[in-house]
């Protein structure tokens, strides 16, 4: 019983901990921001409102802009980024865990409505995910970004000087007329979808010789082809900041065949119907995330090693959204 | 007097393949009667998932070679007096080889070489699963009892041949076990070889969750668990086949 003090102590840091953090998930976003051109909006105030996201730095970055122009609008945000793997953080929306998500519409199309074949046009493709999985699963699509994160071929520049290559309709007629150049670095999931190596060799005509295509995760593709001795040609992300960083070469999808990645901002119908003023905060960001704004974006996370909440704040802080406290 | 023991330990001996077969069969059955989009048909198929499979079992089996034929001399070797100040170096650094996740020393060496395919995923996953084999090794020599080493020596055993015929036998359930423990965790990690090139069933893992197609998922998942229980039930055959007798 010598020992009383210490425990009583032991006990009420455990519990001052597990009060802290242990029981509930999600915290306060990582950074403050004052309202800017986005101003306080009284339905919003004192809203508690959780966004999440999927494990990648895009995803985070889009996540923080979302969480910050929320709380300059009055919510508050409670960040629950981060979520591993796209299916995870599905669930987390569809059970009410997180509230508002950004999703990509070719992952809502093929992942989760389990459709095989992609629609080739931005609006048409977020109409049919909207449509669909509002019905299906009571999620509501909006704000559909002109970000669109699709796959794309890259090569290295040395590779692509070389060759001289810059479509994928001169990569389809190189492989016919020099095979051991046609040399492919993908992943297992790229080679079994439809809208992924099976229609890319469909599309184009082309079929690569048996052992030259490698199935490589995500990250050592985009080594690889910078290194450009496993593969020549690699399947990489458009929006993924190692493309500015590793300075490769993106072949241009001339016969348009890559699924529409555009981001959109997902919620459940109830989050919906009871705050319709998040969209309407959300919509003048989600119009300026282009391919060129969330690469650059990405690049400072991915490259300059930045923190995504601190990319994110900044950019907002630069587009007037927002100003620093 | 020992004939319904020995029954059952038969019983025993082959209730784990014959369970691992049947749930295999099952998995399979239930993978090829459902209805298959063109996704699920192009990895649910027999020749995928027998090339899968067998790319597998030669990761596993060049794993399990390399730590057997490294991780027990290396063993032997740390166990000897002359050795005792390196010997927590060398299980040092092999601790920090598994303390490090599996996936990050695989492209660890795949970014250090720029090369890929079946060695690039085997050689350091063989380094992941040395540690087991050459602390068990390290330990099963130590707890020789040392009053029959130095019998041995009394006698006018050279001292390999002490370490041959007296102390290496009485280690041998030691050694087996790390052994064990290092194929069961080779079925595993070898799971990761599709990072490199490498092939083996965690494609079908892969490609299974990111696509959310659960029968590509659970048949890959599966098939790598029932590999896992083989090489362990295959284990514990050594393991009672290469025991010391007395101890059988």
């Amino acid at each position: 019983m010598r020992n009383r003090p210490l425990w009583t102590v032991a006990l009420l840091m455990t519990g001052s901990l597990l009060a802290g953090c242990g029981l509930s998930a999600g915290g306060a976003p990582p950074l403050h921001v004052k309202p800017g051109s986005i101003q306080p909006v009284p339905e919003l105030a004192g809203v508690e409102l959780t966004v999440g996201s999927k494990d990648f730095s895009e995803q985070l970055v889009l996540a923080y802009l979302a969480e910050f122009a929320l709380s300059a609008a009055g919510a508050k945000v409670r960040d629950l980024s981060n979520i591993a793997g796209s299916n995870s953080g599905r669930d987390a929306l569809v059970t009410g865990q997180v509230d508002l998500m950004w999703e990509y519409t070719g992952t809502g199309w093929i992942s989760y409505l389990g459709k095989e074949d992609p629609i080739p046009d931005d609006a048409a493709q977020f109409e049919a995910v909207r449509k669909e999985d509002l019905a299906r699963n009571g999620i509501v699509w909006s704000l559909m970004a002109p970000l669109n994160n699709t796959y794309a071929f890259a090569m290295s520049r040395k590779n692509a000087e070389r060759l001289g290559i810059r479509t994928m309709s001169e990569l389809a007629k190189l492989v016919k007329e020099q095979p051991q150049e046609g040399t492919f670095c993908l992943e297992s999931e790229f080679a079994s979808r439809n809208d992924g190596m099976p229609g890319v060799q469909k599309t184009y005509g082309f079929e690569p010789a048996p052992g030259n295509v490698k199935l490589l995760g995500i990250g050592p593709i985009y080594q690889a082809v910078a290194n450009g001795g496993t593969c020549n040609f690699g399947e990489i992300f458009t929006t993924d900041g190692r493309v500015l960083a590793l300075d490769l070469v993106v072949l241009a999808d001339d016969r348009n065949f890559f699924p529409r990645y555009n981001a959109s901002v997902t919620l459940r119908k109830e989050t919906a119907a009871a705050h319709p003023q998040i969209t309407e905060v959300l919509r003048p960001v989600a119009a300026k995330l282009t391919n060129e704004v969330v690469l650059k974006l990405n690049a400072e996370v991915d490259v300059d090693g930045k923190d995504p909440a601190e990319v994110a704040r900044d950019w907002l802080v630069r587009e007037g959204f927002v100003r620093l406290p | 007097m020992s004939s319904p023991v020995r029954q059952a330990g038969r019983l025993q001996l082959f209730a784990e393949p014959i369970a691992v077969l049947l749930i295999v069969t099952a998995v399979l059955v239930w993978a090829f009667t459902g209805e298959l989009d063109s996704i699920e048909q192009r990895n649910i198929t027999f020749a995928n998932i027998l090339t899968l499979t067998w790319e597998h079992l030669q990761l596993t089996a060049a794993i399990s070679v390399i730590v057997l034929l490294a991780g027990v001399p290396l063993g032997v070797l740390v166990s000897r007096r002359w050795a005792r100040h390196i010997a927590p170096l060398v299980l040092g650094l092999a601790t920090i080889g598994q303390a490090a996740p599996a996936v990050g020393v695989l492209v660890l060496f795949f970014l250090l070489t720029g090369q890929t395919g079946f060695w690039i995923a085997v050689l350091p996953m063989a380094l992941y699963a040395l540690l087991p084999v050459l602390r068990n090794t390290l330990v099963g020599l130590q707890q020789v009892d040392r009053t029959l080493v130095e019998a041995g020596r009394g006698i006018g055993m050279s001292a390999f041949t002490v370490l041959r015929r007296i102390e290496f036998p009485l280690a041998i359930p030691h050694v087996l076990a790390g052994m064990r423990t290092a194929l069961v965790l080779a079925v595993g990690v070898a799971t990761l070889a599709m990072f490199v090139n490498g092939g083996g069933l965690g494609s079908m893992i892969d490609t299974g969750y990111k696509l959310r197609r659960t029968s590509i998922l659970v048949v890959g998942a599966v098939l790598a668990a029932a590999l896992a229980l083989l090489v362990d039930w295959l284990g514990g055959l050594a393991e009672r086949r290469l025991g010391p007798k007395g101890l059988r």
